[in-house]
């Protein structure tokens, strides 16, 4: 008796904390709008630092555009985008901050724990970028180091349990997503369309147990390229637009 | 030699000049749209930074509206606002910092800056009501921690328009500032302000001061108009090693749901050197002129020379209190008011204004002006000169009554470490002035008016030590007749009536 009531506790337990590490929080909570209008930055920013601190969970994006310029990815949480939510980005290249050698729409450093899941998109804006980019170096007020290129999408720089999986990425002017001295880094079903750009699809370098399996890519700049050696890289069913299946180096 | 002289000082004269003048930048070809939609926070600060680090000069607004969270102004910037540019407060909380080493939220932040300053004939509007609310829905939903004493979001959790912190040489110039979420506009610890020419409006949400001075050193506020739910001009002192000095405030015309010319309520180092002239209040809950010392500060050497104060609740409240002093003896003296017109009404008069003063300390007649200290740290040397104040007399002893004899006079509280305010002992024993705990008083050529008759006194003294009345003229319906006394003294001594 006395023991399955222990057994029974420990499963209330495993299940209570399974429970509230994945707590789901709804982005109008936090303000968040869906006109496409609104800049989101603050209030997006707000929730994720938010949802790290009560220990993590889910900020979940449904049907809608929401504008945001760069946020921070921190540990414990998971940016979920719903079918039909799409995460655009801003149209001016000030909005922009970097977590490694360039800008990024969505960045992480030395977190852990952290996913983008679901099947919603990330929309870069990127022709939009261009134009402000250009014109401000034009005025002379961007200076043209590489810190200053154009955003891309998602960057994950030494951080530890990343999951990315079944969104759509689109428009990004920068190299769409970069993974960059990360451990357990798994990769699935994504899809990036990024084509009308010189961009590359995918950077993935120093990482370790990395997997990137059932994705595909349309781009104009090189699909998917490697700056330097992964340990242990896995990747599997992975095609180009031809089908031509992606390789390891 | 003198023409050598001449000539270094014209050429550095011009030098200055010209780099004040250097370089004008167009905020739009930064990126930043005047469309009323677009937020512009990220671009504004990166114009801004890259101004600061290119040698200084104006960015300029040019017509439009501007929507921005916080930004922070940079040495050498000055923000310039053409007619019909405003900057624009998103109404989003998230979208604003609280300041880690200000440790409150503003619209535009300057820290450690210098030669900085807001001009031209635009406004900066904040938006406040929305954004308070904005916050009050996010605190009530758990996001954001705040105890909501009085049902709001504390102050420094609101953001105010301007926040400046230990900059020196700060210009604000012709611009109109309105609807902040707390406070407006502070200026902290800074050095030579000159504040000129500027409308404010602010009485979109609880504690829109007009302008708040903290511990600074060098302040001009001239020409300007104010309309604030809080106090207007507001000067304090915070920090209980510095004081706020050598101020000047000439032709100003506030409206305030509080107080209108305020010294405190925080007063930890003190106040001095002040001189304020050509002063007009209107439609204002509580005192057009009001000094703290309550927190261990002093207020001393200050001359306030021709105030216009119609339709205020109270006109003259000078008290001294023990709130905050930790130990430190509180002081005030030297102070002379003069040439002042006012005229107190019977009913509110702040009645109609958005976010009205609250009413409170019930049951008490029309409230006399005051100078009140305690026991132990009393108001010394204080004047007033030409002063006629014109009251509306008619208190009802059946609704509200203190009088004359030792034991409602000792009944009187002494709230040491009460809120300053003129009606916080509710009922008191004069209609026109309540003096107590005071010594070296002068009252040269004052009038005191009452419309109708009062069964008060003009005058009572408590505890006042040295006090000379000359030139006196009290006028009070029937009082001839009853041959009333209206100067009444109760423990004190020395005390002349010319």
């Amino acid at each position: 008796m006395m023991i399955r009531i222990f057994i029974f506790t420990i499963v209330l337990c495993f299940n209570w904390g399974l429970s509230v590490q994945g707590k789901d929080y709804k982005a109008s909570l936090f303000g968040i709008k869906s006109d496409g209008i609104t800049l989101n930055t603050g209030s997006i920013q707000t929730a994720i630092d938010f949802i790290s601190q009560e220990g993590g969970g889910r900020l979940v994006f449904y049907v809608g555009r929401y504008l945001t310029g760069s946020i921070e990815l921190k540990s414990n949480v998971t940016i979920h985008l719903e079918e039909g939510a799409v995460l655009v980005g801003v149209p001016s290249i000030y909005d922009y901050y970097s977590a490694g050698n360039f800008r990024s729409l969505l960045y992480s450093k030395d977190q852990a724990n952290i996913s983008v899941t679901g099947k919603g998109v990330i929309m870069g804006n990127g022709r939009s970028l261009i134009k402000s980019r250009n014109e401000q170096k034009k005025n002379g007020y961007l200076p043209s180091n590489s810190k200053d290129g154009l955003p891309g999408l998602v960057q994950f720089v030494n951080c530890d349990s990343v999951v990315l999986t079944g969104i759509i990425l689109t428009e990004s002017g920068g190299d769409v997503v970069s993974v960059h001295g990360s451990n357990h880094v798994n990769i699935a079903g994504l899809t990036i369309k990024n084509k009308g750009y010189s961009a590359r699809g995918m950077t993935l370098s120093g990482n370790r147990h990395i997997a990137l399996t059932n994705s595909y890519f349309e781009t104009d700049g090189i699909e998917l390229e490697f700056l330097s050696k992964n340990q242990d890289l896995r990747i599997d069913d992975t095609k180009n637009e031809f089908g031509e299946i992606l390789k390891r180096p | 030699m003198h023409i050598l002289r001449f000539l270094k000082t014209g050429s550095l004269v011009l030098s200055m000049a010209l780099s004040l003048w250097a370089t004008d930048y167009d905020v739009q070809k930064f990126g930043v749209k005047g469309d009323g939609v677009t937020v512009n926070t990220a671009s504004i600060q990166y114009a801004i930074d890259y101004i600061s680090d290119h040698g200084g000069g104006r960015l300029v607004f040019t017509a439009g509206t501007y929507r921005t969270g916080s930004i922070y102004l940079k040495s050498g910037v000055i923000l310039h606002l053409e007619r019909a540019a405003t900057l624009m407060s998103t109404t989003n909380p998230f979208d604003f910092v609280k300041d880690e080493d200000i440790n409150w939220m503003s619209m535009i932040f300057a820290k450690y800056q210098k030669d900085i300053g807001i001009t031209g004939e635009g406004g900066i509007d904040g938006r406040g009501f929305e954004t308070a609310n904005n916050m009050l829905n996010y605190i009530q939903r758990g996001l954001f921690d705040d105890k909501l004493l009085w049902d709001r979001p504390r102050e420094p959790n609101r953001p105010q328009n301007i926040y400046f912190r230990e900059c020196e040489n700060i210009t604000i110039t012709g611009i109109t500032i309105k609807d902040p979420a707390s406070w407006n506009q502070t200026y902290d610890q800074c050095v030579n302000i000159l504040v000129d020419g500027i409308t404010v409006d602010s009485k979109s949400y609880w504690n829109n001061d007009g302008i708040d001075i903290v511990d600074c050193d060098g302040v001009v506020i001239k020409n300007s108009y104010f309309d604030a739910a809080d106090d207007v001009i507001c000067f304090k002192s915070h920090d209980p090693d510095k004081i706020c000095q050598n101020i000047v405030v000439d032709n100003c015309v506030g409206r305030s749901s509080a107080n209108g010319l305020k010294f405190g309520t925080v007063s930890r180092g003190g106040f001095r050197n002040v001189k304020v002239t050509n002063l007009t209040i209107f439609d204002t809950y509580r005192s057009a002129i009001t000094f703290a010392a309550v927190d261990g500060g002093i207020v001393e050497n200050i001359v306030v020379d021709g105030v216009r104060s119609i339709n205020t609740g109270n006109v003259i409240y000078l008290r001294i209190g023990d709130r905050w002093s930790k130990g430190k003896e509180p002081v005030m003296k030297d102070i002379t008011i003069r040439n002042v017109y006012a005229e107190v009404p019977l009913g509110k008069p702040d009645a109609g204004y958005g976010y009205e003063g609250p009413i409170e300390d019930l049951p008490r007649n029309i409230s006399p002006s005051s100078i009140v200290g305690l026991p132990n740290h009393r108001i010394e040397n204080v004047t007033l000169e030409n002063i006629e104040i014109v009251y509306p007399g008619g208190s009802d002893p059946f609704y509200a009554k203190v009088g004359l004899t030792p034991e409602e006079l000792d009944n009187i509280p002494e709230m040491p470490a009460k809120y300053p305010e003129f009606s916080q002992f509710k009922e008191l024993p004069a209609w026109g002035f309540y003096l107590r705990h005071a010594d070296g008083i002068t009252f040269k050529n004052v009038t005191l008016r009452a419309k109708n008759k009062d069964y008060r006194p003009a005058i009572v003294m408590d505890d006042v030590k040295g006090a000379l009345f000359k030139d006196m003229e009290i006028e009070e319906p029937e009082s001839e007749q009853n041959s009333k006394e209206q100067i009444f003294q109760y423990q004190s001594e020395n005390i002349r009536i010319d």
